[in-house]
């Protein structure tokens, strides 16, 4: 199967090519899935874009789309299922839901936005199979999950004996094969477990109450094993006491504590908070982009607030049980989990009045702004954590629209707006800027090679929008998205729903493991290692996953 | 043929009662099926097959091919105005094709086991709760509230899988505390190396109010709470405030107030989290409902108990209850491939995708006998704490059709 999609203004900035700049149009062509080099071939399709916006379909690297907590979620938030019901064109009768949208809008309402790959950022090892299940049902989106480590009891007892790395690197490798995981997610670094024993916080060189590790521990350890495991994507972390005020400090300490190695600090919004200022909250957005520019080897995305009902999910049980009180509304469910790590989903609204949560607005855009480089940082609300997905449109008219920025700004409550340099700042991304930020600089940082570009031997998952000077009406409705070549977007509406893939890393580990693995499982567990581990047939309903298969290294 | 070999199958899993033991031995000898050792005695009744012919598909009382049966269930559906998919005893792949039946045809989906999943919503949807799971319990637990009566008539090893003899964290003896029926030899034996008290009350609701109140460190007034001494609920009060992780469970399917119980038992557990830690441990799960349901939340929306018709869902816990539907329904498309479980008694046209050994007291319109997930085919199932699937493995070669192969049969015509 040929397609031609004829004279597009190319927005390619992983191959150097911006068409919107030069205002030069050319063909991209694509056969069986995959782009080619252009030829004088008939094609079977031709799709003339008359000089639109051509770009790689959309990368989201952090947004929680499948797993127990989304389920949790739903059945807390059925408000959120019913104010939002099916939209016309959904085949099946099972869309629906804003905040947590069920698996068939998730896949539908991305896709609308020009996204084709999402990534799953917090699947807990024991409900693996289940989170699996569940993106198998998320159409027209490849997939694939970060495993949630360090907060586990065998980590933990690892790290407490004095293990050395190649056990580490051993049981990190196993656990990867074992959930069918991408990477390695660190959520609140040995927080979630001390919880388990008590304790109700937990700050970088903080000893856990039963093991006595410390989370600087967790961390510097588990860098240490995705790097000499080979694994693409650097270790995603979601630091010690989010949402606290005064936690910037850690912040910081966290940043010089990856001692120059790769580090991914997610929704770091939510941990860039100072306490200055007679409400003792302020931000710290502009020392901490300071320190992230001055470190290559850190990468961040934000976690963007966006006003509005909302409902958060996270592996961090101990900071999401310190938030139940301003649950909104008063509800939330909490959950240990099987020696594994734990949940936490606590309903929230953020409000434009509020104090904290318009400054937490605006320390997410003076975050944008203010770190330099599109390529170490991306565009997330932590879906749903900060806001729906279904919100990105509107964040890119902020991040590009200074006028419309500052008139939002003006808007909000009065002593925030004092307390943020936002109004100060001109910078306004440019459109190749927001094509690194959502597509090439994420499937970059997640060494997903033939993704996030539309060079020759790219999959063929692309995104047409017709120009707008509002870019919020620019990006809430692409003309075409096409999905491994399939036309599955047309005029803003899904046409067609195509079958994702699930990516996976397979790392090479010491398999002599699996004996203790066995032990493990069967005296605290409870559990055969053999029933935990999640077989490639059970995935994406027997196709198996897409696997990238990585170069470890010697350390 | 030479005589079948006898196959003795380790480390078998098991989808039945939602405990999700997975360490079962099992022999096998042709189609002959047979649970060895330490076994509970509903996974012993409900793995026990016999070298006996299937029954086979039928269409009004009379033997038809699989084909034909598919054929008259899609003629019966075609026709029908509010059909009802109850039952639901099916593995992930059979809901799954249950949930994309009901939104070909329309349909109220519900699992026959789900009053005990509702009984418990009433306080999740309510409050929400702090949970734990079956890992934790075991490592952690030291003080374990067992509310209602001893659970292990239905889930036979539920103490033993509860308390292993080396916990990583809780120290011994553990504390089992029975508020209302007292345990049974099973419960004393697998809880022998446990300090166990049993409190009897006919007044869970009350016990369980002022066990919050005495821990929240409120007093309230009265010598006794549902026929319970003060000392000695103060003294429990004392022991959960405590205990590192206290752990409370109850079955909510066998209590009429369960909804209350849940309520009170969420209180209660929010209460000592104030101070200490404790989860809330509810039991159910049978027949993979947990996983039916969790299919239903990605898929729909809303959880069991929904209406689907033409493409859209509608949730409605009692409207929806396979009691309330049935009254409503003209067409029961009747699942239940875990066990013999016959359908409910009703006026209408029955559509029976059913366990072979199912006894009916009236002829389905349309039977389809199915295989059974863990038995005759490969599957997966939830185990009840929502967290954990297990996959099921085939023990012999399968005769009959699954769920979800019928179902796809069905509605292909």
């Amino acid at each position: 199967m040929r397609l031609r999609l004829k004279g597009g203004r190319v927005l390619d900035p992983a191959n150097g090519e911006n068409g919107v700049a030069t205002g030069s149009a050319r063909d991209i062509e694509i056969l069986d899935g995959r782009i080619v080099a252009p030829t004088d071939q008939r094609a079977d399709a031709e799709y003339d874009l008359g000089g639109d916006v051509v770009m790689a379909g959309g990368i989201d690297l952090h947004s929680h789309i499948a797993g127990g907590k989304m389920n949790l979620a739903r059945l807390l938030m059925q408000e959120d299922r019913r104010a939002y019901p099916e939209m016309p064109g959904n085949f099946c009768g099972c869309g629906g839901g804003r905040a947590v949208p069920t698996a068939h809008a998730t896949g539908c309402r991305y896709a609308e936005l020009g996204y084709t790959t999402v990534f799953e950022p917090a699947m807990v090892g024991s409900n693996a199979r289940g989170a699996h299940l569940e993106m198998a049902d998320i159409p027209n989106l490849d997939t694939g999950a970060y495993l949630v480590l360090g907060n586990d009891d065998f980590f933990q007892r690892l790290l407490a004996a004095g293990a050395g790395q190649e056990q580490v690197n051993a049981y990190v490798g196993w656990m990867i094969e074992a959930t069918q995981a991408f990477a390695i997610k660190i959520v609140n670094p040995g927080g979630i477990n001390a919880f388990k024993f008590n304790a109700r916080k937990m700050d970088l060189d903080e000893a856990n109450p039963h093991y006595g590790t410390t989370p600087r521990k967790v961390l510097t350890t588990l860098i240490r094993a995705v790097t000499e495991l080979g694994l693409p994507h650097p270790i995603h972390l979601h630091g010690c006491n989010l949402g606290v005020p005064g936690n910037d400090e850690t912040t910081l300490a966290t940043i010089r504590a990856a001692e120059g190695r790769r580090l991914h600090l997610t929704h770091l919004q939510f941990h860039s908070y100072g306490t200055e200022g007679d409400k003792r909250f302020s931000s710290s957005a502009a020392r901490i982009a300071e320190l992230v520019n001055a470190n290559p080897n850190i990468s961040v995305d934000v976690g963007q607030v966006m006003f509005g009902q909302t409902v958060t999910a996270s592996a961090d049980y101990m900071s999401q049980y310190r938030n139940r009180g301003i649950a909104s509304p008063k509800k939330s469910i909490g959950m240990d989990i099987e020696l594994d790590a734990a949940c936490g989903v606590v309903p929230f609204e953020y409000r434009d009045k509020s104090f904290v949560n318009a400054l937490q607005w605006a320390i997410g855009l003076e975050l944008f702004l203010l770190v330099e480089d599109p390529w170490r940082i991306f565009l997330t609300t932590d879906h749903p954590n900060g806001g729906p997905f279904t919100t990105y449109p509107h964040l890119i008219r902020l991040l590009m629209d200074r006028g419309f920025r500052n008139a939002q700004l003006a808007t909000l409550n009065k002593a925030a707006q004092a307390h943020t340099l936002l109004g100060q700042i001109t910078r306004e991304y440019s459109l190749e800027e927001i094509a690194i930020l959502t597509r090439a600089a994420p499937a970059r940082i997640l060494g997903l090679t033939d993704k996030g570009h539309l060079g020759a031997g790219a999959v063929a998952d692309i995104a047409v929008h017709t120009e707008d000077a509002d870019r919020e009406a620019m990006f809430s409705r692409a003309r075409f998205v096409f999905k491994n070549g399939r036309l599955i977007v047309k005029d803003g509406v899904v046409v067609e729903l195509a079958q994702g893939t699930t990516h996976v890393a397979r790392p090479d580990f010491d398999r002599s493991v699996e004996t203790e693995m066995d032990r493990w499982f069967d005296a605290a567990v409870g559990l055969k290692a053999k029933h935990f581990r999640v077989a490639d047939g059970e995935l994406r309903g027997g196709a198996g996953p897409t696997i990238l298969k990585c170069e470890g290294v010697v350390s | 043929m030479a005589e079948a070999s006898t196959q003795t199958i380790h480390d078998v899993a098991c989808g039945f009662c939602g405990l999700g033991c997975d360490d079962l031995t099992v022999e096998v000898e042709g189609r002959t099926v047979r649970a060895r050792g330490d076994v509970c005695p509903e996974a012993a009744r409900l793995l026990k097959r016999l070298d006996v012919a299937d029954r086979p598909a039928s269409v009004a009382g009379a033997p038809a091919s699989f084909d034909e049966a598919a054929e008259a269930a899609q003629r019966i559906l075609s026709e029908a105005r509010a059909p009802l998919i109850g039952g639901l005893g099916a593995d992930m792949a059979g809901a799954g094709a249950l949930v994309d039946l009901a939104v070909r045809f329309g349909g109220v989906l519900d699992h026959y086991a789900s009053e005990g999943l509702f009984r418990n919503y009433a306080a999740v949807q309510r409050t929400g709760w702090l949970a734990s799971t079956l890992a934790e319990v075991r490592n952690r637990c030291d003080l374990l509230l067992v509310v209602g009566d001893d659970p292990s008539a239905t889930w036979g090893r539920l103490f033993e899988r509860f308390f292993p003899a080396d916990p990583l964290f809780a120290g011994t003896p553990r504390k089992v505390v029975f508020i209302g029926g007292a345990p049974g030899e099973k419960a004393k034996g697998q809880l022998a190396r446990a300090d166990v008290l049993h409190i009897a009350t006919t007044d869970l609701v009350a016990v369980l109010e002022a066990l919050t109140g005495f821990t929240a460190g409120r007093i309230p007034p009265g010598a006794s709470f549902g026929g319970v001494a003060v000392e000695a609920l103060v003294a429990l009060a004392d022991g959960l405030r405590n205990a590192h992780y206290a752990v409370v469970t109850w079955n909510a399917a066998a209590l009429a107030d369960g909804d209350l119980v849940a309520e009170r038992a969420t209180a209660l557990v929010d209460a000592l989290n104030v101070t200490t830690r404790a989860g809330v441990f509810p039991l159910g799960g049978r027949d993979n409902i947990i996983g039916a349901n969790q299919l239903m939340l990605w898929r729909l929306g809303y959880p069991l108990r929904t209406a689907v018709r033409g493409q859209v869902s509608v949730h409605d816990g009692s409207l929806y209850a396979t009691d309330a539907a049935l009254a409503d329904a003209d067409v029961l498309v009747w699942v239940s491939a875990f066990r013999p479980e016959p359908p409910p008694e009703f006026a209408g046209r029955i559509i029976a995708l059913a366990h072979p050994e199912t006894v009916f007291e009236k002829e389905p319109d349309v039977l389809i006998p199915v295989g059974t997930p863990g038995v005759d085919h490969a599957g997966t199932v939830f185990r009840m704490d929502s967290i954990v699937s297990l996959p099921l493995g085939a023990l012999r070669v399968a005769t009959l059709p699954s769920v979800a192969e019928a179902v796809r049969r069905i509605a292909e015509g």
